[in-house]
């Protein structure tokens, strides 16, 4: 085994423990900060891939922006400090046949899709590659999705604008 | 119209801020405008400012005179009772009784250099004084009598 | 000429030959995370004295001036001290958390390093996204600080915690789009790209006004991200006694301190990077003459000087400064760096599809 079949197999067993032990944990902000961990290592089985720009995507997204949000939300809560109630049987049998019918769902599906061997080699994933890709307008480009999702961030944006514009009168003194 | 005052509100901003740098930076530069003292190693060439408030006293002249009359104007000055003055009555050479002071009895520990006393005093008879290592092993010894013993008033005060 | 690149090719080289690649390339790991470590202790003693000694000028005051020449040995002797200090954990805390979030503190710091050049072809790790990895590791460092925030099962450290992810999290927006804008212009993430292209002039004199003002937002977020007066919030002495590390002695506040010190040498290496050319000497464009004078002075040096400089101006922000209140914080942020670095990045877009840059 070389040393980057070891790799992998540590950041997969660490991504799989700490998935396991964020579902499994009394403490909801624990459960938080095992996710953290387990969408850190994603980031490096990424990285362990060269696809840089992807695992930095996942921190910059799942880390600075979702785990963050979670985790202010936690804060937030009354009683988070306290440990979880136990959950009813039923209902931990019921999300343990979701999770495993969604593990047999992937399974059957790489069994069955056929993995053709190339020699052509693999499209480096730059920067510059992605950014073309994305703004493409040819046959592989993603320009309409992209633009679709720009829509629906403009929208999110003014929709904040419209609520953070109105403000009471009273609270309107202060500014820098 | 809100462009041109955010613009300004920005400038202004920027520029108050550099100004404050500028102090900063000017201040570092110039290391003689230090004013930290190495007290225990300069002990010998400390200059204290005149205005610096140590402690309260009263000056005596060589004939062992002070001005104090007695009136303890200062002692209803101070706001927490550090001056006490206890007073006698001297026989002049005419005769008369006169007031005069047997003890002003000062306690360190209480004073807060506020100086009112020496504000109030309608004589000039008590200053501060520019010592300030007060400390000793017990604190009776805070306790002190500012007059001399045996001095008697200066002639001419009234 | 001297230089650290032959250091390292040769010590490459040695190692190739005595042992198989694999064994090399973990030994070179190993001497790579020893030189790490010893960077941050030397960083650490040398940015905390000179930060007591800047504050101590600027305060018409000495500093510290017993321990060593002028006092030059004092964080030397506070760093035994915290060594010896006894580190509590409080009852109350969730012990596991506690503990981890100084060393995951720690851990961010040390991944920043990775992609920073120190001098010409001195850098541990030419990573093609340099610039988005430092935005996307530096996001770590807020998780440690939150999860300090909650361990420490107190609520001036929950307080602190929360204001400094707040904080954290809205500056580093403009802190990306000011980073942008260089990116912009250079057309690369990769860090070696970025200093390659100010061969002929620094970025900051090179795309005229609108580089001086995202170097300016850059700085004043940069300031933000790393929780240092005027907005240092998260610690706010006088509000929430010490913030999120207020359960923290010993050994684990040092981590923490620690890695707040290396943060900022991390940035401002960084702002030297993109904007002052890292380890690229002065160059005028074709004065040839005045060029080849400057490449005299080796790159670590002016990568280390610009640096240090930047770290200084920080300072002396810190030093002369109040603190923000929240609400002025935020104001800042959403009302005026934002929609200036907004505005700044189109100009500087239009600046680099019309080539009006030098
Ligand atoms: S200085 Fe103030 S406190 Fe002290 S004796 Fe005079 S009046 Fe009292
Ligand atoms: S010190 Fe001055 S104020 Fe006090 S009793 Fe003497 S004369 Fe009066």
């Amino acid at each position: 085994m070389s040393l980057s079949t070891i790799i992998f197999y540590l950041l997969a067993t660490l991504t799989l423990v700490s998935g396991f032990l964020a579902v499994t944990t009394k403490h909801i902000f624990r459960a938080a900060i095992y996710l953290l961990f387990s969408l850190l290592f994603i980031a490096g089985i990424y990285f362990w891939m060269h696809y840089e720009f992807i695992a930095a995507v996942q921190i910059v997204v799942y880390v600075g922006g979702i785990v963050v949000l979670i985790i202010f939300s936690i804060f937030l809560t009354h009683q988070s400090g306290q440990n979880l109630p136990k959950q009813k049987l039923g209902r931990t049998i019921f999300s343990a046949l979701a999770a495993l019918c969604g593990f047999i769902l992937i399974l059957v599906q790489v069994y069955q899709h056929q993995f053709v061997g190339t020699i052509e080699r693999s499209v480096e994933a730059s920067i510059s590659n992605i950014g073309s890709q994305m703004l493409g307008v040819s046959d592989n480009g993603y320009a309409l999705p992209f633009e679709v999702v720009s829509m629906l961030l403009l929208a999110a944006m003014v929709g904040c604008i419209v609520i953070a514009l109105r403000t009471p009168k009273e609270i309107k003194e202060g500014g820098l | 119209m809100f462009l041109k005052d955010y613009i300004k509100d920005v400038f202004g901003a920027v520029k108050s801020l550099l100004i404050g740098m500028r102090r900063t930076g000017y201040y570092f530069t110039h290391h003689k405008e230090i004013i930290t003292q190495q007290y225990p190693d300069n002990r010998d060439t400390l200059v204290l400012p005149e205005r610096f408030r140590g402690e309260v006293v009263m000056p005596h002249d060589e004939k062992n005179e002070h001005r104090c009359t007695g009136c303890t104007a200062c002692e209803l000055a101070c706001p927490n009772g550090t001056i006490k003055v206890i007073t006698k009555f001297d026989i002049t050479p005419e005769g008369k009784k006169k007031k005069a002071i047997d003890k002003l009895v000062y306690h360190l520990e209480l004073c807060t250099m506020c100086n009112l006393c020496i504000e109030a005093c309608p004589s000039d008879a008590i200053k501060m004084a520019q010592n300030f290592e007060h400390s000793v092993f017990d604190r009776s010894q805070l306790t002190k009598v500012l007059n001399k013993p045996g001095s008697k008033i200066m002639d001419g005060v009234e | 000429m001297w230089s650290l690149s032959d250091i390292t090719n040769s010590i490459q080289n040695a190692l190739n030959r005595a042992f198989n690649p694999t064994f090399a390339t973990l030994t070179e790991m190993v001497i790579v995370g020893i030189c790490v470590i010893g960077l941050f202790a030397v960083l650490g003693l040398i940015l905390v004295i000179m930060e007591r000694k800047v504050s101590a000028y600027m305060q018409v005051r000495l500093g510290p001036n017993r321990v060593g020449p002028k006092g030059m040995l004092q964080s030397l002797a506070d760093t035994l001290k915290l060594l010896l200090k006894e580190g509590l954990t409080p009852d109350g805390a969730d012990k596991f958390l506690f503990n981890l979030a100084p060393v995951i503190a720690m851990i961010a710091a040390m991944l920043l390093l990775a992609p920073i050049a120190f001098a010409k072809n001195f850098q541990i790790w030419d990573i093609n996204i340099g610039v988005l990895f430092i935005s996307a590791v530096s996001s770590i460092s807020v998780i440690s600080i939150l999860m300090a925030g909650w361990a420490s099962n107190n609520k001036y450290s929950l307080l602190g915690a929360m204001r400094s992810g707040a904080q954290i999290v809205s500056y580093e927006l403009s802190a990306g789009l000011s980073v942008l804008s260089v990116v912009i212009l250079v057309g690369s993430l990769k860090l070696s790209d970025i200093v390659q292209s100010q061969e002929n002039g620094w970025w900051i004199f090179k795309g005229h006004i609108p580089m001086i003002i995202s170097f300016v937002i850059f700085l004043v977020a940069v300031t933000a991200e790393t929780n240092r007066a005027p907005f240092d919030l998260a610690e706010a002495e006088s509000e929430l006694t010490a913030g999120f590390h207020t359960e923290y002695s010993g050994m684990k506040f040092a981590l923490f301190f620690l890695a707040e010190y290396v943060n900022v040498f991390i940035v401002c290496g960084v702002g030297a990077t993109l904007f002052l050319g890292g380890w690229m000497p002065l160059h005028i464009g074709n004065w040839h003459g005045f060029n080849h004078v400057m490449d005299f002075i080796p790159s670590s040096i002016w990568f280390f000087g610009k640096t240090f400089f930047l770290i200084f101006v920080i300072m002396w922000f810190r030093w002369t400064f109040p603190r923000l209140r929240i609400d002025q914080l935020l104001n800042l942020e959403w009302k005026y760096l934002l929609p200036i670095s907004m505005f700044n990045i189109l100009l500087v877009t239009l600046m680099a599809i019309m080539g009006w840059h030098f």
